[in-house]
């Protein structure tokens, strides 16, 4: 049976990075910046193949560094023009002023980052702590769960970033080595249905651009009220980003066939009386488990964010509101802090939850597997506090001695 | 005679073929060798080009504050750490759009030789289409006269101070220019305020190269309040560290090395270090360090130019 999804794409089995190059040459960008770096390298060697093949029609800049990877695409951005890079970890943070700058200047940058650890440890391996790193640059954060939504998510994200009423930079996540190098089947939507979902951007007012002759100054020397008043208009943007990107999700639906439910993906969570947090690659492990217990009668759901930055309150807050537990799953940490940084978030909120009591769990740091028997763990244990019983705040599931070790 | 002279553009005043863009009252030094230069390049180049520049002694006048400015021209104010790659940005998407455009990446040495080298080195290396122009004044003037790489041999800073275990910077100057040369990119050269009309005409050969791809000016600039010199003796500054070959005049077009102004009998560098004060408390044997660091760097510039004239490298029609 032909799908209407299947009707509007070719199916290709590809991995998470190949379905986000392929996704960059899609969006046509004016400019892209390359700069290696482990598991995100296949990306840049693609949009290179890609370029050198004449299927690509971008500036090709093959940068020394990821600082001037992101120094080139901010400016590049700044003068009008489209753009894409990637990384990942290590590359992350070298590029850090950069990623400020572009999210303080409001160039619509796209990029992907490639999640993977960054700590003294030399760790070449998955884990969202570089993402936490940059949290707070002023950026918006979308996280994939599949290749599908990798490719999804980065044509959704030059929607965001270059709407006029948005003008901020978008960074897409997904989990190195679990979906970097994960090859499964991707619908591959065709250039033409591309060219028209992303063409609504040129129905809008131009944005502000530095062109030759244009007397313009970017990046003055802003004080006083000049800066209160930039920092106000870029916090009420990221307001502003959430319905947007939910109408975004929409329009995607009626074009390619395929909807996530915005910013946040709900899963079996409509009579559940326990849920699981999470986001990323896990939630595919997280779901088929839910489909276990659920069988076996366990009142238990997902929700799945889908935008981090800015943080989807409301829209958790909704679907949250009046379940009795909710067990929260962090594949990074927060230093001074006990539990995991979007359980720490989502605590902000638990007044407004109606009573539901909060877990965190730290799973899947530096590649450790989020496996299935971890998953029932955390669900047995996020049921076990929705019948009331005392559950431990903080678990760190791979990691039993952390337990013992006390102070956690 | 006149008339040729005009036609040849001899006078530096000819070359000054565009509006000065600033406001007549600026927030710089009396005396500031970089205010000197910065009205100059627009009134030669044009006031169509687009300045990318980085905190500095320039920022508060490019920048400007909040909605407010000090000049007409188009102007991206970013960071020292990646100011090349922004200018790279920029020309790269000009050039996609098919905007007609001259981009001037201008920064101080900090930026260019310390905090920003890996990425200028990089855009030379990638023949970058943009100008990138470094104005010297040997340390960060801005945030109040530390060392930087250029910072000669003997001078005080206030990260290179005086006391009973220092006399001032004890490591030599690296040479930006002889670096940035060395990428053999279509144009490298030096030039100083004591100069203008060779300045200008470097300035435009600066502009034709960038057709082929990455040009390179370094200009001496002298700084008055942090080197401790009268506001009237900047340009007299500029006249004797050319005339001491402590900053010689010179231009390499795809690598090719030529000086473009040849002192025949070159003053020792105490006529230069005499009328600054950040050299003052040198002892003779110091001087004397620096007088070789001096002819070391003169005799290599001479060198790699008979080198290259022996050599006869290929050279390129443009030439």
């Amino acid at each position: 049976m032909i799908t209407k999804a299947q009707k509007k794409s070719q199916i290709k089995v590809i991995t998470g990075n190949a379905a986000a190059a392929i996704a960059a040459k899609l969006a046509r960008p004016d400019v892209v910046a390359a700069y290696p770096i482990t598991p995100q390298t296949e990306i840049i060697e693609q949009i290179s193949q890609f370029h050198a093949n004449g299927e690509m029609d971008c500036e090709l800049i093959t940068v020394e560094g990821e600082n001037s990877a992101m120094n080139a695409v901010m400016a590049a951005s700044i003068a009008g023009g489209r753009v894409f890079t990637a990384t990942s970890s290590w590359g992350l943070v070298f590029m850090y002023d950069a990623i400020l700058a572009a999210a303080g200047a409001r160039a619509p940058v796209v990029m992907v980052n490639v999640n993977r650890e960054t700590p003294g440890i030399i760790a070449v391996s998955s884990g969202q702590q570089d993402m936490i790193s940059t949290r707070d640059a002023g950026w918006i954060f979308l996280i994939a769960e599949d290749c599908q939504e990798v490719l999804d998510l980065v044509l959704q994200a030059y929607r965001l970033a270059e709407d006029y009423d948005i003008q901020v930079p978008v960074m897409v996540h997904y989990d190195g080595f679990y979906l970097s190098y994960l090859s499964e089947g991707v619908n591959v939507p065709f250039q033409e249905d591309v060219d028209k979902f992303l063409s609504v951007l040129k129905t809008q007012p131009e944005r502000t651009k530095l062109v030759p002759g244009g007397k313009l100054g970017c990046g003055s020397h802003g004080i006083l009220l000049g800066y209160l008043e930039l920092r106000h208009k870029h916090m009420s943007a990221m307001e502003r980003a959430k319905a947007k990107f939910e109408r975004i999700d929409k329009e995607y639906e009626e074009i390619f066939g395929r909807s996530y439910g915005g910013l946040v993906e709900e899963y079996r969570m409509d009579d559940a009386d326990a849920v699981l947090v999470g986001s990323g690659s896990m939630c595919g492990t997280i779901k088929a488990v839910i489909d276990e217990k659920r069988a076996a009668g366990v009142k238990i759901g997902l929700l799945k964010l889908r935008m981090y930055r800015p943080f989807p309150s409301e829209a958790m807050i909704k679907a949250l509101k009046g379940k009795k537990a909710i067990g929260v799953v962090d594949r990074s940490l927060c230093f001074g802090f006990k539990g995991g940084p979007i359980y720490t978030e989502l605590k902000a909120f638990e007044t407004q939850l109606g009573g539901s009591k909060m877990i965190s769990f730290i799973d899947g740091i530096a590649n450790t597997d989020i496996t299935k028997i971890n998953v029932a763990t955390m669900i047995d244990m996020t049921c076990d506090l929705a019948a009331g019983k005392d559950v431990r705040e903080v678990t760190w599931v791979s990691y039993p001695e952390a337990q013992e070790e006390g102070g956690l | 005679m006149t008339q040729k002279k005009k036609d040849n553009l001899t006078k530096v005043m000819d070359y000054l073929k565009h509006e000065d863009p600033f406001s007549k009252g600026v927030a710089f030094c009396p005396g500031c060798g970089l205010e000197l230069l910065i009205r100059f390049i627009p009134q030669v180049l044009g006031n169509d080009i687009v300045i990318t520049g980085t905190p500095s002694c320039s920022a508060p006048v490019l920048l400007g504050q909040n909605n407010q400015t000090w000049h007409k021209l188009s102007y991206f104010g970013t960071l020292m750490t990646g100011a090349a790659a922004n200018a790279t940005g920029l020309a790269r998407y000009y050039r996609k759009a098919g905007i007609e455009n001259t981009v001037v990446c201008f920064n101080g040495d900090g930026t260019a030789a310390d905090i920003g080298f890996g990425n200028l080195s990089g855009a030379a290396e990638r023949n970058e289409p943009f100008i990138y122009i470094c104005y010297d004044n040997e340390g960060y003037m801005n945030t109040g006269i530390q060392k930087s790489g250029t910072t000669p041999f003997g001078a005080t800073t206030t990260t290179t101070p005086l006391g009973s275990a220092s006399k001032g910077k004890n490591l030599r100057r690296m040479n930006l220019a002889l670096k940035m040369a060395m990428h053999k990119i279509p144009y490298a050269a030096t030039a100083t305020l004591s100069d203008l009309d060779d300045l200008a005409k470097k300035l435009l050969k600066a502009k034709e190269a960038k057709k082929r791809g990455f040009a390179f000016l370094h200009v001496f600039a002298p700084c008055t309040t942090g080197w401790g010199f009268a506001p009237e003796n900047t340009i007299e500054v500029c006249r004797r560290a050319v005339k001491t070959n402590y900053f010689p005049l010179w231009e390499a077009v795809n690598g090719k090395i030529r000086m473009t102004k040849t002192v025949k009998k070159p003053k020792p560098v105490t006529t230069y270090t005499e009328l600054i004060k950040k050299f003052a408390h040198l002892s003779e044997e110091d001087l004397q360090i620096l007088q070789d660091d001096v002819d070391y760097e003169y005799c290599m510039l001479g060198g790699l130019s008979v080198l290259e004239g022996e050599c006869q490298l290929p050279v390129s029609s443009e030439d």
